[in-house]
């Protein structure tokens, strides 16, 4: 038996390096809240950066070792992003990520691999470093938002990026950064994460459904992290709202529940009985291990947690581990 | 097999009659454009997109008749809640369409219970509504908004409402505006997205504001259903448990993890598919679960009752409860 996660986060190296004593990297800063505790700074943006963030690859394959991970398919976390910059600054905060994620999947080739992040706000900038990190560097694919500065993917202005993706086989992973949707609402209680991830997975799915961009790449392999959000469970109203909608104003070809397989999911969804249910509605070759290392939504025993579970045979069980990701990820 | 539907909407006839003589009812006017009818004003154009939203008490039950539906617990169309209207229009307004219910409700007292239209931006005025709702005209409770002019329900100015609520043993059932105040539209606009997907998310996320906004724990007896079975609040609800225990921002106002709480809550049925609704029952309860239909907006085969009673994984003593056992007790009818 192995386990591969899929969902794994970094802060790079050469971000704590140069922030070490107040510098800035690519005008990315380092701050300490009122507890001390470290605080990306990258535009009007902040971010918590957890104890792990700063670790060395070393002490992370220790981590990993505790926890039972035997790969991390590592990317950058979310505050890395960088889509609101210049698209110069972008290229090179992206280059730089990529990089280092390069040199650890050459060092401990069996313990990593990687995720690209892109400078999404120039398409073909995105598509130019998406070739490089697949084609020189030996990347699975990317993470990228669910929104690119307030777009929705399925904007025709990045169908050239998912026809790339498409034709080198790259996985793109999403995942939030910055605000949610629910952060317009209420931000108290963690909403924000705790509903707007949920949230704004949902409309990704939905997005890229009704858009077309999933018929228009038919062999596109994108992993929605978080379970998918409330997309397998809503799956059935978006399936009566396709319905209602006359033919002529239809753009995808069948209702949205049947693209629903067409997706991976991380199992990030806490229970038994949501995981049971997002097997039984997608497919158990669609559900792969996640954890959202290192951050405090992360389960504690995440493939402890997996193991102990009673509605789930060995088969499926070793399928969400590491077999649907040694599949798709040629690991 | 009885049928008791929670989940009924209405546009007044006042509001038709007004129009029919050329007039407008408070601030709000008919328009046709392109073969399109409008219900326009207070900062709103309403889109008819269901002929049936006209209908006549009769013809509603006629179609009720046909449908099998025994009794409509009606609401008001929610584009009409009237929050950020004049405050003495919007108390006019919701006096006017809960007097309509309450007619309706006298004269066909075995095929329709009511839940009345509040005032909220006036918490005073919409606690004496309330409070006049249920004692004098009868109705069963209120339906609410998931947000009122831009704020959400736990702010503690609301807590009264709720005390009242709780006091009058008032059913609060929870809507969105599948049109407007719905969060995804700041996303996209495009293939219905608001509706189908927006409705959802609203519904989950109200389930986890009241949640974790204590009153629940204020109001133990307070009794909320919220529509679309609660969007994707029980799928998503280990995420709120977790989010609980490692955030102290979530434990401000809730000791108990909020999964706690769901079975405080009741839901209708519209999960749109059977899945979704055993998923629901098995993480609420049976007893919290109730037929609400949509009407006259979702279109059934056969039925709401009939699509109920069709499910093979329900068995005959829930698809009772769903169908009228749970409503009867709760509302008393």
């Amino acid at each position: 038996m192995r386990s591969i996660d899929i969902h794994a986060h970094l802060t790079p190296q050469c971000f704590w390096r140069a922030t070490e004593d107040g510098g800035d990297w690519h005008t990315l800063r380092r701050e300490q809240d009122a507890n001390g505790r470290p605080v990306l700074v990258s535009g009007t943006g902040r971010g918590q950066l957890p104890p792990k963030a700063s670790w060395t690859p070393e002490q992370r394959m220790a981590d990993m070792d505790s926890l039972g991970v035997d790969v991390h398919v590592v990317s950058p976390f979310g505050g890395f992003y960088n889509y609101d910059m210049d698209t110069d600054v972008t290229v090179a905060t992206s280059r730089e990520c990529n990089d280092e994620i390069s040199q650890m999947m050459q060092s401990w080739p069996e313990r990593f691999s990687g995720l690209a992040t892109l400078p999404m706000q120039d398409v073909p900038a995105a598509i130019a470093e998406l070739e490089r990190v697949m084609v020189n560097l030996g990347f699975k694919g990317a993470m990228i938002d669910d929104k690119i500065n307030g777009k929705l993917l399925d904007e025709p202005e990045f169908l050239p990026f998912w026809k790339a993706a498409e034709q080198l086989g790259a996985v793109i992973l999403f995942h939030q950064s910055g605000d949610t949707i629910v952060d317009a609402r209420i931000k108290r209680y963690h909403l924000p994460n705790s509903v707007g991830n949920l949230a704004d997975r949902t409309l990704t799915f939905a997005s890229l459904v009704m858009g077309g961009v999933m018929d228009a790449c038919p062999d596109l392999r994108i992993c929605l992290s978080h379970g998918g959000g409330y997309a397998c469970y809503g799956a059935g109203r978006m399936d009566r709202g396709w319905e209602r909608t006359p033919e002529s104003q239809r753009v995808a070809a069948d209702p949205p529940s049947q693209y629903l397989s067409r997706f991976y999911y991380d199992c990030i969804v806490y229970t038994e009985e949501s995981l049971r249910f997002l097997i039984d509605s997608v497919g158990i070759d669609r559900v792969v291990f996640g954890t959202d290392w290192p951050y405090d939504m992360a389960q504690d025993w995440p493939v402890s947690w997996i193991l102990a579970m009673d509605s789930l045979t060995q088969d499926e069980k070793d399928a969400i581990l590491w077999k649907n990701l040694e599949t798709l990820l040629g690991i | 097999m009885r049928h008791i539907d929670v989940h009924t909407h209405l546009a007044p006839q006042i509001l038709w009659k007004a129009f029919a003589n050329g007039e407008n009812w408070h601030g709000m006017r008919h328009e046709v454009q392109d073969d399109l009818e409008f219900i326009v004003g207070n900062g709103k154009r309403i889109l008819i997109n269901s002929p049936k939203i006209r209908y006549t008490p009769e013809e509603r039950l006629a179609d009720m008749d046909a449908e099998g539906t025994d009794v409509q617990v009606v609401s008001i169309h929610t584009p009409l809640f009237p929050y950020h209207w004049e405050t003495a229009a919007a108390i006019k307004a919701s006096q006017e369409v809960n007097d309509e219910i309450a007619g309706m409700t006298r004269k066909w007292p075995d095929r329709f219970a009511g839940l009345a239209t509040l005032p909220v931006q006036d918490v005073d005025a919409a606690i004496a509504e309330l409070e006049r709702a249920v004692k004098v005209l009868g109705l069963k409770g209120a339906e609410l908004d998931m947000v009122v002019n831009g704020q959400n329900w736990d702010e503690p100015h609301f807590l009264p409402l709720f005390k009242a609520a709780e006091e009058l043993d008032a059913l609060l059932f929870f809507h969105p505006q599948p049109q407007d105040n719905i969060m995804a539209l700041e996303r996209t606009l495009r293939y219905g997205i608001p509706n189908s997907v927006g409705v959802v998310l609203e519904d989950a996320l109200l389930v986890a504001t009241l949640i974790f906004s204590g009153v629940l724990d204020e109001c133990p007896n307070l009794r909320v259903c919220v529509a679309h079975g609660g969007g994707g609040a029980c799928f998503g609800m280990g995420r709120l448990d977790h989010g609980w225990q490692v955030r102290s921002e979530a434990r401000v106002n809730i000791q108990k993890p909020p999964s706690s709480y769901q079975k405080q809550i009741y839901y209708d049925f519209l999960t749109s598919s059977e899945a979704g609704l055993r998923f629901l029952i098995d993480s609420v309860g049976i007893d919290r679960v109730v037929i609400g239909s949509d009407w006259p907006f979702v279109g059934w085969d056969p039925s709401p009752g009939g699509w109920l009673e069709s499910l093979e994984s329900l068995s005959q003593e829930e698809k009772e409860k769903i169908s009228w056992r749970n409503l009867e007790t709760l509302l008393g009818i």
